[in-house]
């Protein structure tokens, strides 16, 4: 039983870290624009098929791929704030509304550009494997886990300690205060829209190989990042982080106990009871004004 | 007035070169209803290669002879995009518009328990070649006639064989469906030996099989059975070596093929077991004639749906030529009950209730990739012959 449990807290914690890089894009778009981008699960998929596009046509590297399917989506973020969400700012139900189309827009031109059917991405660290024990992962596996820590930790920095990290912990905290101590608000808002795409494609090329890269493949990553972000809190990054991990091994530890088909209602049933008692989430603050 | 004796030899003499045209143009048109766009596009197209090879060898023989006159056979193909409501409609019009004796085809249960119904209203026989659902021909419709073996056959193939392997406790791995559902109910009725491992089952779209590993493994399974087709299929396979577990894998007909194989390694899938309809490779006559013959036309390896829809068109046109008819369903139905077809799948002769009884097989990968027979007895054979 150990040994299960120990195999369900790393899987959980696998995909908790894919939970999270989706959760990551959301809380930062949200935090300096104030919308969520239900469209992020399309650019997650994207980003899976542009990596397996980069990979199987262009390079045969997974890093190399991986990387321009990161700029390739963050380009698409941009465009997209600049297109879609900029033109509509101050007017959130339109926002939302937008976000939504992009889905449908996205997939279908994604099952336009590869088809219908799942793509498999083969790369040689799913191959290898690593024992613990009885258990064996792919190395693919626990380098999501590393990466992923890698990835928040080096967010982490970025925000606290670089002057345009601080500019969009600003713009986040106080546009109008921002933009009166001469913080580029535009700019601050397209490049985190755009870092925020390029996590959602990270996720998408980490879990592409280990699994199929489909049409539907964020939608679920989306759903259990926002309530990752629900969960931590609504707009704080700690509180994704977090959140992303307990859904993840919360779920997958579940299993272990009840039967498997619960395992999505158990994770929401999690958010619902923690929401219970602390409502602004577990790092969330009560904002005047936005109760 | 001058002109009428002219036209009148024009007439006659068009008639006179027309006759013999209009001879060799007697055709009969045979219903299909299959997916050829859709989820179930690609075992469709294994399907459709069964009915084009058997149309083609007998218009290549120069047709078919029914009660002493010629006819070529022409498929009337209609997509049902494995949707019931757009197999209804194909069913109708082939009935009512088309007029055709007989229908064939059908992928989906689904489908075709919502289309056999229509198909009896007419008096127009049905023969199925790749649905499984085991209640499709327990509806009393005796329009409806099935050329495959259904799940029931399937399962107390697999379970004879299991039961020999002694295999206990065994878990389950499952699509959220009635084929899922009911085949994991199936196989333990018909296993009481064996203990309850666990029992999981997944929803469609979902590729993380790793709960159900976890599961898996701290039941100590003797042996999983994968519930499933090829697409999650070859991913909980995948998950299943790279956790490491040993324990000996059972699959269904869809991870049986070479298809198959391209979407994992050998060594993956070497010692798995899976219930098989047709084993292309088998040193049986009949089956190495048609897996040529597959081989030669579409250049690759021949697939179980086509073997049985083969059978089932060749069935078709047996039945018309005993009845004599090539338009009349009620007679074309009381020819099928009789029949007995020497088919590719094995002798084909339907019982009271529709249903053929084919032969069924347990195969198993090779660690090079080819796989062999081991159930039944009699057709056991090493790698390459599965």
């Amino acid at each position: 039983m150990t040994e299960a449990l120990l195999e369900q807290v790393i899987n959980g914690l696998m995909m908790g870290s894919i939970y999270v890089l989706v959760a990551l894009g959301l809380v930062l778009i949200y935090g300096v624009m104030h919308v969520v981008n239900f469209a992020h699960g399309v650019l997650f998929t994207l980003g899976g098929y542009l990596g397996h596009f980069f990979f199987s046509q262009c390079w045969d590297n997974y890093w190399v791929a991986t990387l321009l399917s990161m700029l390739s989506v963050g380009l698409v973020g941009y465009a997209l704030e600049r297109g879609v969400f900029r033109p509509l700012s101050g007017n959130l139900r339109n926002q939302v509304i937008a976000s939504l189309g992009l889905i449908l827009a996205f997939e279908n031109a994604v099952i336009a550009l590869w088809g219908p059917n799942a793509l498999q991405w083969k790369v040689a660290s799913t191959e290898q494997l690593v024992s613990l024990g009885e258990l064996r992962f792919s190395v693919h596996h626990l380098g999501i886990i590393a990466l992923t820590m890698a990835m928040i930790t080096a967010l982490g920095l970025f925000l606290k300690h670089t002057r345009f990290g601080t500019a969009i912990r600003a713009t986040s905290q106080n546009q109008e205060a921002a933009l009166v101590v001469g913080i580029p608000v535009q700019r601050v808002q397209w490049s985190t829209f755009a870092l925020g795409s390029a996590l959602a494609a990270l996720g998408g090329c980490l879990v592409g190989p280990l699994f199929l890269v489909f049409p539907q493949m964020g939608d679920v990553p989306l759903v259990k990042g926002l309530a990752g972000i629900l969960l931590g809190g609504m707009g704080s990054v700690p509180g994704a982080v977090v959140g992303g991990l307990i859904l993840g091994v919360t779920e997958s530890v579940s299993t272990l106990f009840l039967p498997t088909d619960y395992r999505d209602s158990i994770a929401f049933m999690v958010m619902v009871g923690i929401l219970l008692f602390r409502p602004q989430g577990l790092w969330g603050q009560r904002v005047r004004g936005e109760e | 007035m001058k002109s009428i004796p002219s036209l009148l030899g024009a007439a006659l003499l068009a008639l006179c070169t027309l006759a013999p045209v209009a001879q060799a143009q007697n055709k009969v048109q045979i219903g299909i209803v299959t997916a050829l766009t859709g989820p179930m596009a690609a075992p469709g197209v294994f399907q459709m290669n069964g009915f084009k090879l058997a149309a083609e060898e007998l218009n290549a023989g120069g047709g078919i002879t029914v009660a002493g006159r010629k006819y070529s056979v022409e498929l009337k193909v209609y997509d049902t995009r494995a949707n019931p409501s757009e197999g209804a409609t194909a069913m109708q019009r082939l009935a009512t518009v088309d007029k055709v004796p007989v229908v064939l085809g059908e992928l989906s249960s689904g489908v075709a328990a919502a289309i056999a119904p229509i198909a009896q209203d007419y008096s127009l026989p049905f023969i199925l070649t790749v649905p499984t659902g085991p209640n499709l021909t327990e509806q009393s419709n005796p329009y409806l006639f099935r050329v495959n073996a259904n799940n029931q056959q399937l399962n107390v193939a697999l379970a004879e064989f299991l039961s020999k392997q002694g295999w206990s406790p065994i878990s389950f791995i499952a699509w959220n469906n009635d084929a899922g559902r009911g085949g994991v109910n199936g196989i333990k009725e018909l296993l009481p030996a064996a203990k309850d491992g666990y029992v999981g089952y997944f929803n469609v779209g979902e590729v993380d099989f790793s709960s159900h590993i976890a599961n898996v493994r701290n039941s100590k399974s003797q042996a999983v059975m994968l519930f499933m087709d090829e697409e999650p299929g070859s991913l909980a396979i995948k998950q299943i070596r790279d956790a490491g577990l040993k324990l000996n894998l059972v699959g269904t007909l869809a991870m049986g093929s070479d298809r198959f194989l391209k979407r994992l390694d050998a060594q993956k899938l070497d010692g798995m077991l899976q219930y098989n309809a047709f084993p292309p490779n088998a040193d049986v006559p009949r089956i190495k004639k048609f897996s040529q013959l597959y081989k030669a036309k579409f250049g690759e390896e021949a697939h179980g749906f086509s073997a049985q829809s083969y059978d089932g068109l060749m069935v078709a046109v047996a039945a018309m030529q005993a009845a004599g008819t090539v338009s009349d369903g009620k007679a074309i139905r009381d020819a099928l009950t009789k029949l007995n077809h020497a088919g590719v799948i094995g002798n084909i002769k339907f019982d009271a209730k529709g249903q053929a009884n084919p032969q069924v097989y347990v195969t198993q990968w090779c660690a090079n990739g080819s796989r062999r027979i081991l159930y039944p007895d009699s057709a056991k054979a090493g790698c390459g012959a599965g």
